[in-house]
């Protein structure tokens, strides 16, 4: 391609619609990657979120760092997720670029808030500093006063992950010399009074994440901030709450008919009765995430009340007692019937039937993402006691635009035919406790041409699944199987046929030397990860990990 | 109260899933924010599941739960949300009591707080005993489920030695006290 005078590329790629498409070609020459500006790195497979991936597997953002050091001076954002980042790395970030603009973290670990203080001491024009759900050691509120004086274009500053104490009085400063805040995330650290003097300065913001609201209950405060948020015309999201105390919620109402974002996930405290009464008011609600807390009647009273809803999440508030949830099919039946917008769903629940989840198809033939966690695996249809195949088969029949699909409760083979028949656009399914054989997972490789992630946990497919279809993994991003019948045997197999994939195994408890003495073995493999690469195996691999 | 053989058909074996429970308080009394002694907890979930074993040989097992029990990586919730849930179970206020079926020495516990009404009380309770159970009004209960055969009812134990049913007392009022109480499961024939 360096033949080609650069305007003539860049026209040709201005014919790409889409942005996943210009990503792949701008993956195909490395003259390109001085004049990167944005960059994107993914790490751990998605199961990492569910402690499925032993810690020190990898994805350790220092190698990508130091080569951009050294190649891209001119990078101005960096969007990590499920990385390994040190504090070393942030500080070399911090000093490496000086035009950079945007650092998103999502599910990261391995930092502190002293690499934090790099990035806010050093990065003059930061526009974004996002961390989402990282796992941050807390070395103290220093970080947040680093940030220079001149220091006055963010837009956007999300620390709701942060553990410990911030310095308020560094934080109303920097809130009022930051005209252009559009988006602000506070931890629970931050108390009403401080969010109160905070949103006399953002009379722009459009998203909200509240610090503490479980005060000892001062009226005065509460007021205050009843007449500080009704200055944010613009504020359209809210979300972080935590243990919000439920006499604080009727201070909110002033905003709820303007919100269209909803975040209640991290708030056990509030009830059906708290949740229902805000909820009820916020007839523009496009996007929801609440606790199960919520029930089916409130779910009830969602239905009717949010109209607008395209994206519902339930998570479970009870996670130790196996299998309770307060909510089941009815409630989500209710939502389908009430909101036919819906289109993203993830929704945890202790039971589902098939009559159901027929039915929410019928109702909300648009979903683009589908997934149902039954909290107890293998759980058949509440009322008939048969599997959920018939349910899942409607859900994939009618949703014509699916792309990403979550199943549970008990399934045999037949909900991979349907998956595989009518799943046509479908590029991520994730498959926990389900199948009876080899045919289930066949169905799935053989008909979903888009399929691009396939995750599998406990589920009897073997080698014969694995290597029905080895050309198919090259038109995917990747493979994850753990706790189920590949062999050691099968994924040598798999390696030798195909020199493009990384295979990856994982036995944590027999250990990477007993592998070695017994090559060939038909032991089971505990956690089996495959992936293309362009560079062969990777350096970086800890003992417990074997790259065939 | 007479010792019944009706009632529930399921034994209460399923309940060994209070093993993987590590958060139960070791005080059943409610104010003072509880402090986990997971040690003893996890005593309780080890004697439960042997006990279970002698006390229910007849057990129906469950088609649809698994051999094993439920497995710690399960469900799939991301730590964020599973660490934040977590800590603020920790900082809440609790008031754990025990529940105990007639006839089986080996209790559960809950957390009253966690739940709005008697309702959710019934319902996670015959979640976790898997059977049928009625509160208050038994003949009430019996007239509007005739069919059903007969079920454990839900008593307690007040401040004065006396074994009382559950559920005249508002639940508001349920759920400020702060003395220890204890309900049993009791059967009553239909």
């Amino acid at each position: 391609m360096t033949y080609f005078p650069e305007e003539v590329v860049e026209h040709i790629f201005s014919f790409l619609p889409s942005h996943s498409d210009r990503n792949t070609v701008s993956l195909v020459c490395k003259v390109w990657f001085p004049k990167l500006r944005v960059l994107t790195v993914k790490g751990k497979p998605h199961f990492a979120d569910f402690n499925l991936v032993p810690p020190d597997w990898g994805g350790y953002a220092a190698p990508w760092i130091e080569a951009a050091a050294r190649g891209c001076v001119g990078l101005e954002e960096l969007r990590m997720k499920r990385m390994v980042v040190s504090d070393e790395g942030l500080e070399l970030l911090a000093r490496s670029f000086p035009r950079f603009k945007a650092l998103v973290l999502i599910s990261c670990e391995g930092f502190s808030t002293e690499g934090l203080a790099d990035i806010a001491s050093h990065c003059k024009f930061l526009r974004e500093l996002d961390l989402q759900e990282n796992d941050v050691e807390d070395r103290g509120p220093r970080w947040l006063s680093c940030f220079p004086d001149s220091c006055t274009s963010l837009v956007s500053l999300n620390f709701a992950c942060i553990k410990g104490e911030v310095d308020s009085a560094s934080l109303e400063r920097l809130v009022a010399k930051s005209p252009n805040l559009r988006s602000l995330r506070l931890n629970r650290a931050v108390s009403v009074d401080t969010l109160s003097k905070i949103l006399m300065h953002t009379p722009n913001l459009e998203d909200l994440g509240t610090g503490n609201l479980t005060d000892e209950f001062q009226t005065e405060s509460y007021l205050r901030l009843t007449n500080a948020l009704e200055k944010c015309k613009m504020l359209k999201s809210l979300s972080g709450f935590w243990d919000a105390s439920p006499v604080c919620v009727p201070f909110i109402y002033p905003l709820c008919h303007q919100l269209t974002g909803l975040n209640l996930s991290y708030t056990p405290t509030l009830d059906y009765s708290d949740l229902t009464r805000m909820i009820s008011r916020c007839v523009k609600l496009q996007r929801l995430w609440v606790l199960d807390c919520i029930s089916d009647k409130g779910l009830q009273v969602v239905a009717s009340s949010c109209k607008d809803l395209q994206e519902l999440r339930v998570f479970p508030s009870d996670f130790y007692v196996a299998g309770y949830s307060a909510v089941t099919e009815e409630g989500l039946v209710a939502i389908s019937s009430g909101c036919p917008k819906l289109s993203s769903l993830l929704y945890f629940c202790h039971q589902m039937t098939n009559d159901a989840l027929i039915t929410i198809a019928k109702n909300c033939p648009n979903f683009i993402r589908f997934r149902l966690c039954i909290l107890e695996p293998r759980k058949p249809d509440a009322m008939t006691n048969q599997p959920l195949d018939e349910g899942f088969g409607a859900i994939v029949r009618e949703c014509k635009g699916l792309r990403r699909l979550s199943i549970s409760g008990l399934l045999t083979d037949k909900v991979f035919m349907y998956i595989g028949k009518y799943a046509k656009h479908l590029e991520m399914l994730s498959i926990a406790f389900a199948g009876d054989s080899d045919d289930g997972m066949m169905h799935v490789l053989n008909g979903c041409k888009n399929l691009r992630k396939l995750e599998i946990r406990d589920s009897p497919f073997g080698d014969g699944a694995l290597l029905g279809n080895v050309a198919k993994y090259e038109t995917m991003r990747s493979l994850w199987m753990s706790s189920c019948n590949v062999t050691l045997k099968g994924c040598e197999i798999l390696a030798s046929k195909m020199p493009m994939l990384n295979v990856e195994i994982m036995n944590e408890l027999d250990g990477s030397s007993e592998m070695e003495e017994n090559p060939g073995d038909f032991s089971k493999v505990e956690k089996l990860y495959v992936y293309r690469t362009t560079a062969g195996a990777r350096g970086d691999a800890p003992n417990f990990v074997k790259i065939l | 109260m007479a010792e019944c053989k009706g009632g529930g058909d399921r034994s209460p074996s399923s309940s060994m899933d209070s093993s993987t429970h590590p958060v139960l308080s070791t005080t059943s009394s409610g104010c003072q924010p509880a402090r986990r002694d997971l040690s003893t907890d996890l005593h309780l979930g080890l004697s439960l599941s042997s006990a279970s074993s002698l006390l229910a040989p007849d057990t129906k097992s469950i088609p649809s739960k698994p051999r094993n029990q439920v497995p710690l990586d399960w469900p799939p919730i991301k730590p964020f949300l599973k660490r934040t849930l977590t800590a603020s179970a920790r900082r809440r206020r609790t008031l754990f009591v025990k529940v105990y079926m007639e006839g089986v020495p080996i209790g559960r516990k809950l957390d009253l707080l966690l739940l709005d009404g008697y309702d959710s009380l019934l319902t996670k309770l015959c979640h976790m005993f898997k059977t049928s159970i009625t509160y208050a009004d038994v003949m009430e209960y019996h007239r509007r489920v005739p069919h059903e055969k007969a079920a454990y009812v839900l008593t307690y134990e007040d401040q004065d030695g006396d074994w009382m049913m559950v559920g005249d007392v508002p639940w508001e009022y349920v759920s400020s006290l702060p003395d220890k109480r204890e309900e049993t499961e009791d059967c009553k024939n239909g």
